[in-house]
């Protein structure tokens, strides 16, 4: 490997370009993937218009669709109102960052109450948030932040290097048990030689350790906590009424698990007051209630569009609809180490047998998009569509399907289809669609916690998953292709992609890399690894009145929203 | 009768404990940990003994159902594992909201199911007995949840008159913001038991209006309305009681899935919650609760008797 230069990290501001060749140098491709997944700009030609360096200003369609890199201009903003989020999910467990293991928590509220020391742009580039600017040493290990004068927390305290410290070892206090502990692994010290000036020292260089580690939202691990604030009301209460750093405050007394709570601007955030004065967070875990409640007016915007409420909220003119690429892939499971699924003939007659298309209309309500592999939409880079591909093995074709059945007489065979979903439509879709090649499935329903048991266990016939909020092509695939990945536990096994996935690792030259990600794409295609099924976008919606969201993946920021009514 | 009571309530002491022990060991059998479940995909299995152990699940089964008991009896129900709010808080936020779903619902199906049922009775073959007993088949044909979304469509939706979804406090938000929020809840719920109750109302009164004192009474040239209200209706009334007591079982779990349609998050959909992300504390405490409250409705719907029927007596 050349010798790199790691001073290219150094504040106050690090592209996205910068952040990706440093992770791919280093090997950090996963992250290095999430930054252009996420980014849909140069590297994602699918999502157009391509925002320059500066945020730009796009006007939004009412009642169509949004391109995700679109922000309503700033215009006239205005200060004061309140605006009321229709949020879904079942409950908020907790909104202690250490603790966080909702990735939509962390992204859309934790980001809201917590600044951190840097913050993502439009572009998934880093620029400053607490820190105005840092410097990292030529050999990648020591990072050194200034922090701004006069930081506070929301209980008036003053926020200063040593805050960082103390969070530092509460996040890797055994006892307390952060899921994010192990992103500080490699900090063999983090000192304050004054009070606005923190130095973390690691014992290897590790590229995404500024946003995996110490981001604003994602960066849970080292987002500063009050000492006070713990000392005070102890780690439980603090995750329900958190004392934070960022542009709005917990209303304490508004909290309530399951129902939602408020916050409000906290006035003195060193980027300004923000310019509304209030956030309700409604939890509405039901889709449909959650679309209603948007139609009706209950709340102001959704933070994720519920498929089954898309059409209806496109063909409302006073609904603004925000849409993304998809960072996901989504297939069929056939597991190896059971017959009759150790035949690649009886696999491949069940992939042959799906209609991607009648799938995706009659389960989701045709708001995805077929799948032929698992690289995600969202990584333009490497993303081929279907229609431009070419010949894809796995494709639907009910005679050859039928043939293939027989082959492997599959016909009056009965398998189980493990599924944790509320919603089993797209298990009973296929379930209707392998009737036409004999096959009898069942499906088997289970709660989470042991449907995710059986399924590490390897402990299945088939089930419908898949890869989500991918971070890269690399996520999406070492773990699910890679005889020893993780979440491999249908018993893939196939050298050859082992090989090229190792070696995506260690290339840096993109245009290498995606011819390895189209070979391995096409063996996975042969293989029948999965029935590649679907990919879906990611939806938020609000009305026309609010104005000035700035539209960053997966996060919400919402100091520059405001209300034109 | 004092004697009766204290004897039912010693009864109900051991009918809630073993509701409880039972919900205990039960609980426990659903596959699922608890602990990975809480620490999502990434945890480590140093991070998951810490808080298998500060949970207090490291230890043997029997152990913690002691411990647990013996709090109970203190008073403590614990605290919740996904959330860590105290269980009784959790009840405490969440029994308002389906105490006063459960409440006007029971209101809406009483003030429906009285006066259709009467109607239905005295005008027995009728037109109107066959309208109200149509409505009132489509009445507990009609799922309530279905229903729900229904009245959501029409009331917040197309003429935005209420809410869509949520829930307001009585004595924070005032009046008609926690009416409001409650009406389209309690009417998919009560429209249901209304349908039961007249069906209840309609044979108790028809039954009674063909005996003898009935005929007595009119014969004695009473006004109508006070045969009916005064002497029949109340005879009549001991069946739809008994129903009504019983039902509470369906205005309760009618309940539970409202809550869902409506995201209110009151009991039911706590404890709904709370078996899905396996919080032992909580379904243990919610579970104790409405084991009480069911004793509680069983044991004051015998002692209403009394009152209706002066010849039912408890000795």
């Amino acid at each position: 490997m050349k010798r790199l230069d790691w001073r290219v990290l150094s504040g106050p501001r690090v592209s996205r370009r910068t952040l990706m060749q440093m992770a791919m140098a280093t090997g950090a491709f996963g992250f290095a993937q999430w930054l252009s997944a996420c980014a849909g700009g140069e590297a994602t030609p699918t999502a157009a218009p391509a925002a320059g360096a500066t945020p730009q200003a796009a006007q939004p369609t009412p009642g169509g669709t949004t391109p995700a890199t679109a922000a309503t201009p700033a215009g006239e903003a205005r200060r004061g109102g309140t605006l009321r989020l229709g949020y879904g999910i079942g409950q908020i467990l907790t909104l202690d960052p250490a603790q966080v293991t909702q990735g939509i928590v962390a992204g859309e509220l934790v980001a809201n109450i917590f600044s951190s020391l840097v913050q993502f742009d439009q572009q998934l580039g880093l620029v400053p948030d607490l820190a105005e600017d840092w410097e990292v040493s030529q050999d990648g290990t020591e990072y050194t932040f200034h922090l701004r004068d006069g930081l506070k927390f929301h209980n008036g305290d003053p926020l200063l290097a040593q805050d960082f410290i103390y969070t530092y070892e509460r996040t890797t206090n055994p006892d307390f048990a952060s899921p994010h502990a192990n992103k500080l692994n490699l900090v063999t010290s983090i000192t304050a030689p004054d009070e606005l000036t923190l130095v973390i020292k690691l014992s290897e260089p590790y590229a995404p350790f500024l946003a995996t580690a110490c981001s604003r939202g994602p960066g849970r691990a080292l987002t500063p906590i009050s000492k006070r604030a713990i000392d005070e009301m102890g780690d439980e209460q603090f995750g329900l009424t958190p004392v934070g750093c960022g542009p709005f405050m917990v209303v304490p007394e508004s909290v309530e698990v399951g129902r939602g709570f408020r916050m409000v601007a906290f006035e003195d955030w060193y980027g300004g007051r923000p310019l509304l004065d209030e956030i309700v967070v409604q939890i509405i875990p039901e889709p449909s209630s959650r679309i209603s409640a948007l139609e009706a007016g209950d709340v102001d915007m959704l933070d994720i569009v519920p498929a089954s409420g898309v059409e209806q909220i496109r063909a409302n003119d006073r609904i603004t609809m925000v849409e993304a690429p998809g960072t996901n892939w989504i297939g069929l499971t056939m597991n190896y180490t059971r017959p009759p699924w150790d035949n690649l003939d009886a696999r491949m007659a069940v992939s042959k047998a799906i209609n991607r298309q009648e799938f995706i209309d009659k389960a989701l309500f045709g708001l995805a998009v077929p799948s032929i592999g698992a690289i995600a939409p969202a990584f333009g880079w490497v993303y081929v569509p279907p229609e431009e591909w070419g010949e894809n093995p796995q494709g639907y074709n009910l005679e050859e399907a039928k043939a293939l059945a027989e082959k492997a007489g599959l016909r009056g065979t009965s398998v189980k289809i493990l599924s944790s979903a509320q919603d089993p439509r797209p298990e009973e879709v296929l379930r209707t669609m392998l009737q036409e090649i004999g096959l009898d499935v069942q499906i088997e329903q289970l709660q989470d916690a042991a449907y995710n048991e059986r399924w590490e266990a390897g402990d299945y016939d088939m089930n419908i998953n898949g890869s989500v909020v991918d971070a890269d092509p690399d996520d999406g695939h070492w773990n699910f292709f890679h005889s020893q990945g993780p979440w491999n536990t249908y018993g893939y096994n196939n050298p050859r992609v082992d090989e090229l996935l190792e070696g995506t690792r260690r290339t840096n030259n993109q245009d290498e890399r995606r011819e390895m990600w189209h070979e391995i794409q096409r063996i996975l295609q042969q293989d029948v690894a999965y029935a590649f099924l679907y990919h879906t976008p990611d939806r938020t919606a609000f009305y026309t009145y609010v104005k000035g969201y700035v539209a960053i993946p997966e996060m919400r920021y919402m100091e520059t929203v405001w209300l034109d009514r | 009768m004092t004697q009766y009571i204290v004897r039912r309530l010693i009864h109900s002491v051991f009918i809630v404990w073993g509701c409880a022990t039972l919900v205990f060991f039960m609980i426990r059998l659903i596959p699922g940990d608890p602990v990975l479940q809480m620490l999502g995909p990434e945890y480590t299995p140093e991070a998951a003994e810490a808080l298998r152990h500060k949970l207090g699940l490291d230890q043997p089964i029997y152990v913690q159902y002691l411990k647990w008991f013996s709090s109970v009896l203190r008073g403590d129900l614990g605290d919740s594992i996904a959330t860590g709010e105290t269980v009784v808080g959790a009840i405490k936020t969440g029994f308002p909201k389906t105490l006063s779903i459960t409440v006007l619902s029971f209101l809406i199906a009483l003030a429906i199911a009285l006066p259709a049922g009467i109607v239905a009775a005295l005008r027995r073959n009728s037109v109107i007995d066959y309208l109200v007993s149509i409505l009132a088949f489509a009445g507990v044909s009609m799922p309530g949840f279905w229903f729900g979304i229904i009245l959501i469509i029409l009331f917040a939706v197309q003429l935005r008159w209420l809410p869509a979804v949520g829930y307001a406090s009585l004595t924070q938000d005032g009046f008609w913001p926690w009416l409001s929020h409650l009406l389209l809840p309690s009417l998919a719920v009560g429209t249901g038991y209304a349908a039961i109750l007249m069906r209840f109302v309609r044979a108790g009164l028809l039954e009674v209006l063909g005996m003898d004192y009935v005929r007595t009474a009119r014969a004695k040239g009473l006004a109508e309305w006070t045969v009916i209200a005064r002497h029949a209706l109340r005879n009549a009334l001991i069946p739809v009681v008994t129903v009504a007591g019983i039902q509470l079982a369906l205005l309760l779990s009618g309940t539970v899935v409202i809550e869902t349609v409506f995201s209110i998050r009151g009991l039911g959909r706590i404890l709904v919650g709370a078996i899905f992300d396996k919080d032992y504390p909580i379904v243990q405490g919610v579970i104790l609760l409405i084991a009480v409250i069911f004793v509680m409705a069983n044991l004051i719907v015998d002692i209403i008797y009394t009152f209706l029927d002066p010849r039912i007596r408890y000795g």
